[in-house]
């Protein structure tokens, strides 16, 4: 039978989407679920561990984890592996998922995969799909060893409704601090906006924009649609938005029910971040911008003059 | 101080891409240096520039690399290495990390900088696995590096709060991000000396291992076919009238879309 640790993916003391969307996947492959959470002041989230669907609960709880560090977090998590036997090891789409699934692998001495979109058990053959190439091709990739550590993308799983399991917490030792590699300094994103990888609505500024007042401007239709606010590379290489905005191949991966492409032309790096969103809405003065190819609705227009007709009629019709 | 950078060879990912019976069709495919690696090895000469250090690039494939190494040679790397083998053909990270380790080793590098990932691969695994291979330390998705002194330096990461400033104990992997710098274009005095230089290009073998030494033969995972990625449909496009296309688009994302 499968085990599946899923790893929590936990942001500011709170538990993110993506641990309900793994442990759901991980559930309806009928496997047994295990969840590990890794911070400092976290044995609160015990309960909502055992909601989003996992059996047990490793907790690694420790002052020393309270910021992230690839090397310690990825020992809390070779740790719950071994004790849980599990041999399917998710982390859902982040930067630290990146950084420690590899490091996990090697320990673990299993394969790894990032970015995938599904997984299949047959027998005791693990399988599973990814796109690479920026998007251009799928990979049915198939993996040889007993396990499989795995970076699941953005959207790939939906979260089950009604998910429950039970509580059985497990606490892990926190292990020694990684002194060849330490933190200093965690300058932390401008507090109180909307996590990209969360929104409902994410609304991207592109070169088109301009400048400061260009970016104001959709910022102002991202903040009044409490949407989250991405862009493209070309506003953050230009110093206009920064490096945790950007939306794409190398920036963030994100699936919203609604994405905005504002004066962003949609070349094949940006694609390969948002085109598994569900709606997709462009705005751009260039009819033939390559953008158009993939958005559900184009306005071909520009965005200076569209973008504040777009607030007006969206806030008329949410009151 | 000795810097070790990779650079793998990788299909254009502007261009066309088909796929016929699980493989990509190879016929009029374009191969360049992978994205990353070039913001490695802008990182690195900029090292060179500012704190004098070494460089040396190597590359792992089978075939000619020449033109990629060159372009590498004349932005301003020092040496570089091809480990040319068939059996790398179809290898898996850990194989590449393995083949890289063995490069290290033969070698006597502070610091390893590798990109954050292969544009044909997409998987970001090799420098990172590399580090745990080697039991170095490892920083990744860095944009900024500053060397402190011969045995330190201070990089910043993209992590998933913000910034993240690290100081690293050397030997170390960094792995890079594309926001690290804008790779020059060589000038033409960097493109004809580094048409001089020579590249050294040796086996598995001549590397001392062998296929079975870097887990050739027991590959961890493998592309069992590749696919056509579903193409997303345009949809809808509207021009004329800003005020009137724009309530009409709204429109329908109240009541086709539904989202909102
Ligand atoms: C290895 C690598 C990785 C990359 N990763 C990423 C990534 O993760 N994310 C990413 O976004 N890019 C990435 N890129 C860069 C990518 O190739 C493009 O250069 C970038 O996406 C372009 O940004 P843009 O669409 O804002 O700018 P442009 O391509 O310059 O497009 C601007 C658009 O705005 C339109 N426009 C201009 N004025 C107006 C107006 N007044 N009203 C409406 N529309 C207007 C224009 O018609 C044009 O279509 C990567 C590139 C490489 C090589
Ligand atoms: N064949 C190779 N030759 C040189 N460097 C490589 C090779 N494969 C991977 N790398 C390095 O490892 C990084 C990550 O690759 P990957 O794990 O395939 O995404 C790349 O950006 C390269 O710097």
């Amino acid at each position: 039978m499968a085990k599946v640790l899923v790893i929590a993916d936990i942001k500011q003391g709170e538990l993110k989407g993506s641990t309900a969307e793994l442990l759901s996947k991980a559930r309806a492959i009928g496997a047994e679920t295990a969840v590990v959470a890794i911070g400092s002041n976290i044995e609160s989230l015990a309960k909502d561990l055992a909601d989003a669907g996992s059996d047990t609960q490793y907790i690694a709880d420790d002052e020393s984890l309270a910021l992230f560090s690839a090397g310690p977090y990825a020992s809390c998590v070779v740790d719950a592996a071994r004790q849980s036997n599990a041999n399917l090891i998710w982390f859902g789409f982040s930067e630290g998922g990146k950084a420690m699934a590899p490091r996990v692998a090697a320990q673990l001495e299993a394969a790894c995969a990032t970015e995938i979109t599904d997984v299949v058990l047959e027998a005791d053959q693990i399988t599973v799909t990814r796109p690479a190439i920026a998007n251009k091709v799928i990979q049915k990739v198939k993996i040889n060893t007993e396990r499989l550590v795995a970076v699941v993308r953005a959207g790939a799983f939906e979260a089950a409704e009604g998910l429950s399991g039970t509580r059985n917490v497990v606490k892990l030792t926190a292990p020694e601090a990684d002194l060849k590699a330490v933190i200093k300094e965690l300058i932390s994103d401008a507090g109180g906006e909307i996590d990209l990888a969360d929104a409902d609505i994410v609304i991207s500024v592109g070169r088109g924009a301009r400048d400061q007042s260009g970016v104001d401007l959709v910022k102002d239709l991202a903040h009044d649609l409490s949407a989250g606010f991405g862009s493209s590379r070309a506003m953050v290489d230009s110093g206009l938005m920064a490096h945790n905005k950007q939306v794409g191949q190398t920036g963030k991966i994100v699936a919203p029910a609604l994405y905005m492409a504002i004066g962003i032309s949609g070349a094949i790096q940006h694609l390969a971040g948002m085109n598994g969103s569900k709606t997709i809405l462009a705005v751009n003065k260039d009819p033939e911008a390559p953008i158009f190819n993939v958005a559900d609705y184009g306005i071909v227009g520009d965005l200076f003059e569209v973008v504040p007709i777009l607030k007006e009629e969206i806030n008329k019709i949410r009151g | 101080m000795k810097i070790l950078t990779t650079a793998k060879k990788v299909v254009d990912v502007e261009l066309t891409i088909h796929v016929e019976n699980g493989a990509i069709v190879k016929d009029g495919l374009q191969y360049v240096i992978n994205a990353w690696d070039e913001n490695a090895v802008e990182a690195c000469v900029q090292l060179k520039e500012k704190n004098g250090v070494d460089t040396t690039l190597v590359s792992l494939g089978s075939g000619d690399n020449t033109d990629m190494i060159r372009k590498c040679y004349a932005m301003g790397i020092d040496n570089a290495i091809h480990i040319d083998d068939p059996a790398l053909e179809n290898a898996d990270s850990f194989v590449f990390a393995k083949v890289l380790q063995k490069v290290y080793e033969a070698g006597d590098y502070d610091l390893i900088i590798t990109g954050k990932q292969a544009q044909d691969t997409d998987s970001g695994q090799t420098g990172i696995i590399l580090a745990e291979f080697l039991g170095l330390p490892c920083v990744s998705n860095v944009i900024a590096i500053e060397v402190i002194d011969d045995g330190k330096i201070k990089v910043s990461r993209l992590g998933d709060l913000g910034t993240e400033i690290l100081e690293v104990t050397l030997p170390a992997v960094i792995t890079v991000s594309d926001g690290i710098n804008e790779p020059r274009l060589p000038a033409m005095r960097g493109i004809m000396m580094a048409k001089k230089k020579k590249i050294q290009v040796m086996d598995l073998e001549a590397l001392g291992t062998s296929y079975d030494e870097v887990g050739g033969g027991a590959l961890k995972s493998e592309v069992a076919a590749f696919m056509e990625s579903e193409k997303r449909q345009g949809g809808q496009k509207f021009e004329g009238d800003a005020a009137e296309i724009t309530a009409n688009v709204v429109g329908l994302l109240v009541n086709e879309a539904k989202v909102f």
